[in-house]
């Protein structure tokens, strides 16, 4: 039975096409196919979409998503120790501030001399201005702060002396060659501002030379190492392709020993 | 013993996330297959699934288990692949992966081995469906994808698109006449699929 109601009707055009409906409406519209070419062409052309469908694959990936439960991190006995999420520079500030107030706590003080960066703390006792304190004598200015009969307090008073006795005779000798530099090692009056600039220049100026000499050795250094490597490298280079040259060299002799016997052979059979 | 989808829900919204890993194992290769028909991109598709996942795992109290789980999961991904190609404004488009051969993409056929013509052939018109695909209007391309890779019934789809049954025929039926067409149009059109146009 031809049911014209079925003709070009999309309802059941897809059921059928992807065979979903109940049996009785398949069967009719079977039917109506076998006497609908309009019908039979288009079920081929919505077969042949369906076909190019199935070439349509997605690329091959790697997937493996997972659910991972974050855990809430364990507070342990040094948990108030751990330093809070917080920007850079306030990190930076806090860490400032700390070592600012250390410092003013400690009451540092820092002097540069001819005898180098000093370096002392407000724990020692200050020294009395215009008076020589060298570092050496404060473990000996301090005898009621520990035993007096302690063994090591004889050997250091006489390490004391052995070393007065050497430095006095150099810091004499100095000061005679210097005598600015000696003063304002001992603090015993300041340096006026031109010597100390002009200190400070000679310093800089053979800290600069000595930079300069250093820099001047490390290249040479550098450009013969590098001239030795390519010397070295030059040398393989060589080696390798006299070993190349004589080994083709044999090879192509042997090719010519086997020629010859071949021509060899062939004449004694002809 | 394999539990079913329901039941690793079920163990899932316990607090068991070791069976939503269960589930993920399970539906992850179809969402990506139908996220990336969707978008056209790899690495976009990659990340909606992954989203997808998430969403479900969230919102897997509230599952109260009206529809399948499979379901529920292709209409969470389906309105982020929408949210998505609405919110990237970009025409959608298909490429091949980096460092991936495109002769590779086309699948292994377990019976016998085809030629390098016949993978090209199928290369080619795998490129021109994914573009003629791409030119549908939204539901009617998620309708054919349903049906068509994931199987769904039409019941199913309609339920999940929010419309009638007759209306998911009606969208079935004109997203394939239009990519048949569209193939005829570009010279790629399988055998069976040319012919008069209706």
């Amino acid at each position: 039975m031809n049911d014209r109601r079925d003709c070009g009707n999309a309802d059941v055009l897809m059921s059928y096409l992807y065979d979903e409906g109940d049996a009785a409406e398949r069967q009719r519209f079977e039917a109506h196919l076998a006497a609908c070419p309009a019908c039979a062409t288009e079920m081929a052309q919505l077969r042949g979409a369906r076909d190019g469908l199935r070439a349509w694959t997605p690329p091959e990936t790697v997937l493996d998503f997972r659910i991972v439960r974050d855990t809430p991190p364990v507070r342990g006995r040094f948990a108030w120790l751990a330093v809070p999420q917080m920007p850079a520079w306030a990190q930076l500030a806090a860490a400032a501030l700390v070592v600012g107030v250390s410092v003013g706590i400690s009451g540092l003080e820092v002097q540069y001399g001819a005898q180098g960066l000093h370096v002392r703390t407000g724990w020692q006792q200050a020294a009395a201005p215009g008076t020589v304190q060298p570092r050496v004598a404060f473990a000996a200015a301090q005898p009621s702060v520990s035993g007096s009969d302690a063994p090591w307090r004889a050997e250091l008073t006489a390490l004391e002396q052995r070393l007065r006795g050497e430095l006095g005779p150099q810091a004499v000798a100095a000061s005679s060659a210097q005598p600015g530099r000696v003063v304002a090692a001992r603090g015993g009056r300041a340096m006026s501002d031109e010597e100390f600039l002009g200190r400070v220049r000679q310093l800089i100026e053979a800290s600069e030379s000595r930079q300069q000499r250093e820099l001047a050795l490390r290249i040479t250094q550098a450009v013969r190492d590098f001239d030795t490597k390519r010397r070295t490298d030059l040398a393989r280079m060589a080696d390798g392709l006299g070993a190349l040259e004589g080994r083709t060299g044999a090879v192509v002799s042997q090719q010519r020993d086997m020629l010859n016997y071949l021509v060899r052979v062939s004449q004694r059979q002809q | 013993m394999t539990l079913t989808d329901e039941e690793l829900v079920a163990r899932s919204v316990a607090g068991d996330s070791d069976s939503f890993n269960q589930l993920i194992l399970r539906w992850e290769r179809p969402i990506y297959a139908l996220a990336y028909r969707q978008i056209g991109r790899e690495e976009d598709a990659r990340d909606v699934v992954q989203d997808a996942f998430l969403r479900a795992f969230r919102a897997l109290p509230g599952f109260k288990g009206q529809a399948k789980f499979s379901s529920w999961l292709y209409r969470i991904t389906l309105n982020l692949c929408r949210d998505f190609m609405r919110r990237d404004r970009r025409a959608p488009f298909v490429q091949p992966p980096d460092g991936v051969d495109i002769a590779e993409l086309v699948p292994a056929d377990t019976g016998h081995v085809d030629s390098i013509e016949d993978v090209v052939a199928r290369d080619d018109l795998s490129r021109h469906v994914a573009k003629a695909m791409l030119t549908l209007p939204d539901e009617q391309r998620s309708a054919i994808l349903l049906k068509e890779y994931h199987g769904l019934t039409f019941q199913e789809i309609a339920e999940l698109q929010g419309c009638p049954l007759s209306t998911v025929k009606t969208r079935l039926y004109q997203g394939l006449t239009v990519l048949r067409r569209e193939l005829q149009r570009r010279g790629a059109a399988p055998a069976g699929a040319t012919g008069r146009s209706s």
